[in-house]
Formats: C-alpha cells, structure tokens, sequence
C-alpha cells in the first residue's frame, strides 16, 4: 500500500524539473495570506521536483497593487515569474485607482478560497445574526464593523450584506484595521460590535469559544464547525475571498503552457492538498480560459459593490479635506516660518571653521558617488555602482590613499553581494557582472 | 501542574546539546541581522522557513527566539558606534550612545546596552510565563480611543528632543507628520499625497527616514564639517567596560525600561518606538542632570535598550496566549507556527505545554546566551571608532544603499534614502533636531488612524476620550508630562514673590 503510494507520487512528480528557477513574487509582506500561498507553493513546487529552486521575493504594499505594477514593468516576457493575486487586490486596484489592473497580466489559475466569518466576543448583546441585523436595519450607523484593510475582501462582504438587507451599503460603519491582529484584539476586546473575516484567522477563537460565530459565508455549513450559513439565515449571499497566479504579459504561448502545466502538477500533489488543509483553504483549481472569465465578473462585481460602498476616487476627494492633513500642513508652514527666521539672524554661527577652505568638496565627491550608484546599479550591476560609491565617499575624506581605497572598496562590495544575494536570498541587480559570481 | 514545574521541564527539554546549538546560531543569526540596517529578524525567519520545514519544531523555535532577541540587541550596536540604527527599536539608543562612542565610552555604552537587554529580557520573559493570559486580558481593554491617548503621551517625548530652539524642534516634528501623510489613508483606502507614483502609496518607510537622516546624514556632515582634515583619533577610555559610577548610573533605568517596555510591548498595537521614547522621556525627567541628556547620559541607553527588549518579550504575550500578531516578527512566527501545523491562541497552552515552556526557557537560555557573546565584544566592536573614516564611512553607504534597496527591491528607495540624508545634512547644518522628524513619522499617522477609528465607533462623539477611564488617564498623564514643569515653575515662582519682604 505504501510502496503504491510513493510509486504514484513519484510518477506524478516529473523526472525532468520542469524549471531551473521560478519566482513567485508575493506582493505583501511577510506572514499574510498571499506570502502563506507563495511559500505553500515554493515549497510544494520544489519536493515535487517540478522547479529545482523556487524563489519567493515580497514587494509589500497597497493591497498588492505595488506588487502588480512592478511585477508588470520588470517581469514583461519573463517565462519563469508568477505573481500570487486574488480578490482583495482587485478590491484595491478599484479603491486605490491603480493604473494597472489584472487584465495587464497572464491568468494562469486560481488556487484557493477563503470563506469569510461575522463574529462576536461571548459577552456580547448579539446572539444570533437576526439580532444584529435587526440593530443594523434600526440604525446602520450604530453597527461598527471590525476588518481589514479597506477596499479588502472584508469590507466588500459587508457591503454586500448591507445590499442584500436593503440597508444602502454607504451607510456601513466600517472599520479598517491594518493586519489581522489588529482587528482580533479590537473584536475579542468588544472594541467594535461585529468582526467580519477570514475564517482561517479565527478559527482558533473558535474552537476555543473566546466568539461567537454569528454567519459564515459558504453556501453549507461546514464540517466540524457550529456555525449557520448566511443563507439559511435569510441573508441570501455566497462569499469567499479566492486567491490566484498570474504571469507577466508579453510572455509566449509556449511559455504560458508550461507555467500552467506546472501548476496544474503542483495542485494535484498529495502535499498541496495537506497543506490545502493545514491552513484551511479550499481548494478552488481553476485554468486558463475559465478563470480569466470568473477574474472579469469578480472585477465587476467588486467594482459596483465598492462604489455602492462609496470607497475609491469619491473617497480621495473626501480625506484631502481631512482636518488632519491641513493642520499638519499649517503647522509646517508656520513652524518653517519661524525656523527659517531664527535660522537666518543666527546664520554667523553656521560657518564651517575658517581653516577649511572648500567645504563643500567632500560633499560634492559624495554627491558623484552616489549619483553614479544610482544611474548604474541597474545597468551595470550593484558590485561595480556600490564598488564606485564606496571609492568616491574614500575619497571625501581622504587624499593619500586611492589604492588602498579601491582594494576595501571591491572587498566590501563583493561580500556585500554574497551576503545579500546568497545567504539572504535577497538578490541585488547583477548587471553586467552577472556570471562574474 | 504548577508553572514552574511546567517550566523547569521546559528547560529540560531545551537544554540538550543540539539544541543548544540552534540557540547559539539564531542568537549569532539575530545580532548579525540586527545590526544591518533595513534587514529585520522577519525577513531573515520567513527565508530560514522552507529550510527549516524538516527540522522538529523545538529546534526550529529555539533558533528563531534566539534570531528574534539577537536582532533587538543587534540593532543597538550600530546606533552607538555608527549613528546608524538597524531598526527602529534602535533610535532612541543612538541618541545618547552614539555621543558616548564618540567620547571614547562606546565600551561602557555598549555594556549597558548588553546587560540592560539582559536584565529586560530575562524579567520580561519571567512576566511572559506568569502572567501571560491575565495580562492580555487588560491588552484587550485597549480600543482606539486608548491607543490616541497612548500616542498623545507618547508625542510628549517630543519635549524631551526639542533642542535649543522650539521653532526648529516643532518644524521637524512636523516634517515627520508632514511625511506621514504620503500614501494610501487605511480607513478609505484612498491614496493621499503620493502624487501619482505608484511605490509611494504605501507611504515613505521608516527605515528610509531613519537610515537616511542619521547614516547617510551623518556622513554628508562629516565630510562638510571635517573633509579630509586629519582629525585627533577617538581615545578610547583605558576601562573597556563601566566603572562604578555608569553601574549606579544604570540599574535603575534598566528596571524601568523593563517596567516601560513589557506593558506596552504587549498592546496589540506593536512596535518599539512608543516604549524606547517614553523610557527615553522618563530617564531624562527624573535625571538629576537632564542637560546631559542629548551628549552622552548612559541613562539614555540603559534605559530604551531595556524597554526595547522588555518590549520584544512582550510581543510574544498576545501571540502565545491568543494568536495575536502585533508585529512583522509575530506575523511570520506565526505563519512558521502555523507550517507545523501548530495554531498559537488560547488552546496552545493546553494543547502543546511541552512546546510552549521548551520556548519560553530557550528564550531565557537565549537572552543569556546573547550577553555571553556580547560583554566580551564590547570592547572589540567599541575599536570601530578606530577604523580610518575613509573606510568607516565608505562602508556605512555602501550597508546604507543595500539595506534601502533590499527594503522593495527598487532603486526608487535607494534615491529617496539620499534625498532624506541630503536634508539630514542641511539639518544638522543649520541645527534642528533630527529625532522628532522619526517620532512625526511613526506616531503622526497612529494618532490620526486611532483618532478616527474611535471617533467612528462612538459616531462622532468626541467625549468618548474622557469618558473611557483608561483613555482618559493616559491623557491626564499626557497633559501632567507637558504642562507639569511649567506649572510648578509657576508655583514656585509664586511663592517666592508671596515670601517676598514688601
């Protein structure tokens, strides 16, 4: 039985790695959701035998729309790159108004989905969804609404509950919270009167019974788990926050296949499915054509639900006007006005010593330094721009030695590109020096 | 089973030969990435994490404590030698430490820093394992009407950090606020201030402002001030470690630190530069000497090094005991957690005691650890001050350059990083303080979210931050701290003009 198993596993996994090196860029910081799934699949990818050395690199930031538009201007053609997306980067090309979308990329699949809870602390007045909704259709604005970040996959899901009980959804009063410990602590705390997330995030809560789990958002109840659906509670919608890869555009037919046979190998392992249930994701394999389909609905979807929501460009114009932003730049104003005065009548005191007679010099040497480490370090490389930059910033403030100056400054840029590149797995731009190493 | 049986098994368990050795690896792991700057401890577990899969979880955790503690006491070591904090628990440190370096004191400095972490550490990591579930529970009290009021406390360390000229003081205080306004506002999404460049929406990093005004700024002034002047070199102090007087200097603020940082670092809301500053403020009140402050009071560095570390013990606190991250590190400890299969919250105590106490007793083992590496290298790393400056400062750039740009990977940090430390230079050229630029940036947006998040919740009642006891306590504290001095100077100058002879 178990020789059978490891025969079929090893016939599944390809003699042959299907790629050297494949990166899968996880457009969020370390520990979330995304960088779960890019090193699920890094790992996943490699036991196989299906990439020899898979790479995960993080480009954090605004619901991973940085992560996009940089993985659209470095990665164009690039056969060997995946991006990890889904819903809630959809919700924040809409509110942030991002100038990319994922019709700039290649679908490949969709991996997984997460099935949202609405929960409350034991303590607290509502025990059942109708009490809640009864509250919120009373008076909306009393319902404080605890999730993650705005314009993310929590807040989408309360407006959607908003619609479906004909409460407008711009009356939502929703609070983002950045991360996902910041929302636990604000709901176990009673800070807000409902919490909104993924059930990966709370199922802990729980099983331990610090909440109350008023709805969850599939269409049945799940196994294992006390919790009555949204539906069977007359609020009559379906929700999970799904998450997906894409490739860079400009990539060959021949390219796209084998990024997508590659995926397809990796979902149908044994250890792809464990980790599926470790870290309790559905499994929600769907390719190519059929999937680039359901990205144009979910886009459409998520477009009306956060406009109703009154997020995205109606909400710029409202936080310029922020009382927060114009005092800060008030109080810039003024204090600079004042600094700039004392600065000025107290100026004598300011000069360099007498005996120096270019001040400036040194500075300037610096300023060639780093000039040319910015203008280089990607044409030709980090070794040969930080090699320079050291040399110049040598010679500021000394004039006897150049040689020794240039030895230290090859010295330390090299181990500054080992260290980085490969103890770190933080690779610095190799330029013309790639191969040197 | 009592807690103190529960932990001596613990120590049982850590204290084998093998894992022993995963300890002396994070905690060397740990300092040496905590002293390069933009590089944090949670970079470094998340790439140690697909390696360390087939490793059994004991070991795995008693490296990454180990990773984790080094790092906050890493970052110390180049604040005081370089001026250039490695992270942002670090800043405060710098402040005084570096001037101490400069006094050829770095040994003592970086002594006090050692054993104040030590002492921090080891008392924090006590409190961890004794009171961990009843102090979360007082954690949970604390709503965004509080955390203002923490934040508005936390500004009042501002007035410890002015220097000699208000105007200049409050104008980079409010640089620091001005910069924080850049990026995407978190409670509508929009983006604010960013000008159309898509990197900037996630605001301007931390890392960069403090890298930038502090190395790169220091660097630019010290060729404008000196060039290639020949300079008299650092005599260093013939006594490598502290003398009695820095010993009777330090013991207090490091209990305090300890009293600072622990509490705090156990508020979900994370971070270590609210405790380093208000241990900073509170060394530099109770001070016999606050003119010291600023040039070199070891106050300064005993006590923050102490919050910063008490602050990390704390961290794991709601991590442990409810699955709570409230930092980068927590995040990614969790998610390694979570990879073996493990799910911290409040059925981990119960479920795996023996994983639990094996981590806090290597944390223990760890933080010892850390101060047998690091009292006898005081001295060595204190003989960077003895480096030609030509190298010194070549290599602070080049670090400086690879840890802005490994922040995102983009060449955009990079230039943003020497546009800071040109005004860094200009800064210091003309006199204004640099700290309250960070403290703007770091707790400027806190202050605005929590504002708002409370005043949403309470729809649009502005009494809620006198009405919440906690909320309201902390602002009377604030308004003690910043109208305090003022009003016994008040006092007194009343009562001499009472006891005037007419």
């Amino acid at each position: 039985m178990l020789a059978l198993a490891i025969l079929l596993t090893a016939s599944l996994a390809p003699a042959q790695p299907l790629y050297e090196q494949l990166r899968i860029v996880a457009p969020a910081a370390p520990g979330g959701g995304w960088d779960q799934t890019a090193r699920v699949m890094q790992q996943v990818l490699q036991r196989a035998g299906i990439a020899a050395t898979p790479v995960v690199e993080n480009i954090a930031g605004a619901a991973g729309t940085i992560g996009l538009a940089r993985f659209i201007g470095a990665e164009r053609g690039n056969g060997d790159a995946l991006l990890v997306s889904g819903l809630i980067m959809l919700g924040g090309i809409v509110t942030h108004d991002a100038p990319v979308t994922l019709a700039d990329v290649v679908p490949i699949a969709r991996l997984t989905g997460e099935y949202e809870v609405l929960t409350v602390p034991t303590a607290s007045p509502f025990s059942t969804l109708d009490d809640l909704m009864r509250a919120f259709a009373e008076r909306p604005e009393s319902i404080s609404w605890g999730g993650g970040s705005a314009g993310g996959s929590d807040q989408i899901l309360a407006g959607l509950i908003a619609a479906a009980v004909g409460v407008a959804p711009r009356r939502v009063n929703y609070i983002a919270f950045s991360g996902g410990g910041e929302a636990l602590s604000a709901i176990l705390g009673g800070q807000v009167s409902v919490g909104i997330n993924g059930l990966a995030e709370f199922a802990p809560q729980i099983e331990a019974g610090t909440v109350r789990v008023l709805a969850i958002s599939s269409a049945e109840r799940l196994p294992g788990l006390d919790a009555p659906t949204l539906r069977e509670q007359g609020v009559d919608i379906e929700f999970e926050n799904w998450r997906s890869v894409v490739a860079p555009p400009g990539i060959s037919a021949a390219d796209r296949q084998r990024l997508e046979r590659a995926i397809e190998t990796m979902v149908r392992t044994s250890e792809w499915r464990d980790l599926l249930a470790r870290y309790r994701w559905l499994d929600r394999y769907l390719a190519g054509d059929a999937f680039a389909q359901f990205a144009v609905s979910e886009e459409q979807r998520v477009r009306d639900i956060l406009r109703a929501l009154g997020t995205g460009a109606d909400g710029a114009a409202r936080s310029a006007t922020e009382p927060y932003p114009l005092f800060v730049l008030a109080g810039l104003a003024i204090f600079g006005t004042a600094a700039l005065i004392t600065t000025l009548r107290a100026r004598r005191r300011v000069q360099p010593p007498a005996a120096r007679r270019a001040p400036w010099r040194s500075v300037a040497l610096i300023g060639v330094g780093v000039a040319s480490n910015l203008v280089l370090a990607e044409p030709a490389g980090f070794l040969l721009a930080s090699a320079l930059l050291f040399w110049f910033v040598a010679r500021a403030f000394d004039e006897r030695h150049p040689l020794r100056d240039a030895a230290f400054a090859v010295g330390i840029s090299v181990s500054a590109y080992v260290l980085f590149t490969y103890a770190l797995q933080l690779p610095l731009p190799a330029g013309v020096t790639a191969g040197w190493l | 089973m009592s807690t103190f049986a529960a932990l001596g098994n613990g120590f049982a368990s850590a204290l084998t030969l093998t894992n022993l050795m995963w300890a002396l690896l994070g905690t060397t792991l740990g300092t040496a990435i905590g002293v390069l700057p933009g590089i944090g401890p949670a970079l470094t577990v998340a790439v140690l994490l697909p390696i360390t899969f087939n490793l059994d979880p004991i070991s795995a955790f008693i490296m990454f404590g180990g990773i984790y503690y080094g790092a906050m006491y890493g970052g110390s070591t180049t604040s005081i030698l370089l001026n250039t904090p490695g992270e942002t628990g670090a800043i405060a440190t710098a402040i005084d430490g570096h001037q101490m370096a400069r006094q050829g004191r770095g040994a003592a400095a970086l002594t006090t820093a050692a054993l104040g972490s030590f002492v921090a550490g080891t008392l924090a990591t006590l409190g961890l394992a004794l009171f961990a579930p009843v102090l979360c529970g007082v954690a949970l009290r604390f709503g965004p009407a509080e955390y203002f009021a923490l934040a508005a406390l936390a500004f009042c360390a501002v007035t410890a950090l002015l220097g000699a000229s208000l105007a200049r003081g409050l104008f980079s205080l409010f640089l620091g606020l001005a910069l924080g306004l850049v990026g995407i506002d978190p409670l509508t999404g929009s983006a604010r201030f960013s000008f159309g460049i898509t990197q900037l929406l996630d605001g301007i990093d931390v890392v960069i402002l403090v890298i930038g005004l502090f190395a790169v700024g220091e660097t630019l002034y010290q060729a404008w001030r000196h060039g290639r002047d020949e300079l008299d070199a650092v005599r260093l102090s013939t006594f490598t470690g502290m003398n009695r007087d820095e010993w009777r200097r330090s013991w207090r603020p490091w209990l305090r630190g300890t009293a600072i940082g622990f509490p705090l670092g156990i508020l979900p809301m994370g971070g270590s530069v609210i405790p380093t500053f208000l241990s900073y403020l509170t060394e530099k009140r109770l001070s016999a000497h606050p003119e010291e402050f600023g040039h070199g009071a070891i106050e300064g560095v005993a006590g923050p090094e102490a919050a910063n570390n008490a602050a990390a013990a704390g961290v794991l606190v709601p991590l442990l005991t409810l699955g709570l991250p409230s930092s980068a590190t927590a995040a990614i400890l969790l998610a390694a957690f979570q990879q073996y299969g493990l799910q911290p919250g409040p059925l981990l105590f119960s479920a795996r005691p023996d994983l639990v106490w094996t981590l806090i007793a290597s944390l223990f083992i760890g933080n010892a650890m850390l101060l047998v590496l690091n009292l006898p290298l005081a001295g060595v790393w204190a003989r960077v001050m003895l480096l030609p400056r030509p190298l010194l400062f070549g290599g602070v750039l080049v670090l400086a350059s690879v840890g802005a740009y490994s922040l995102n990977r983009s060449m955009l940090d990079v230039s943003l990083l020497y546009a800071v430390g040109a005004v860094g230079l200009l800064m210091r050229v003309f006199e204004f303080p640099l700290v309250p630029a960070v403290l703007g940036l770091v707790l400027g947006p806190l202050a605005e979210q929590q504002f708002r998040r409370a005043v949403a919740i309470s729809e649009g009642d502005l009494t809620v931050f006198l009405t919440r006891p906690l909320s309201a306590t902390l602002l009377a504290a604030a308004a003690a701290v910043l109208l305090g001095p003022w009003l016994i100077r008040l006092a007194l100058a009343h009562r001499t003009r009472g006891l005037r002879p007419r």
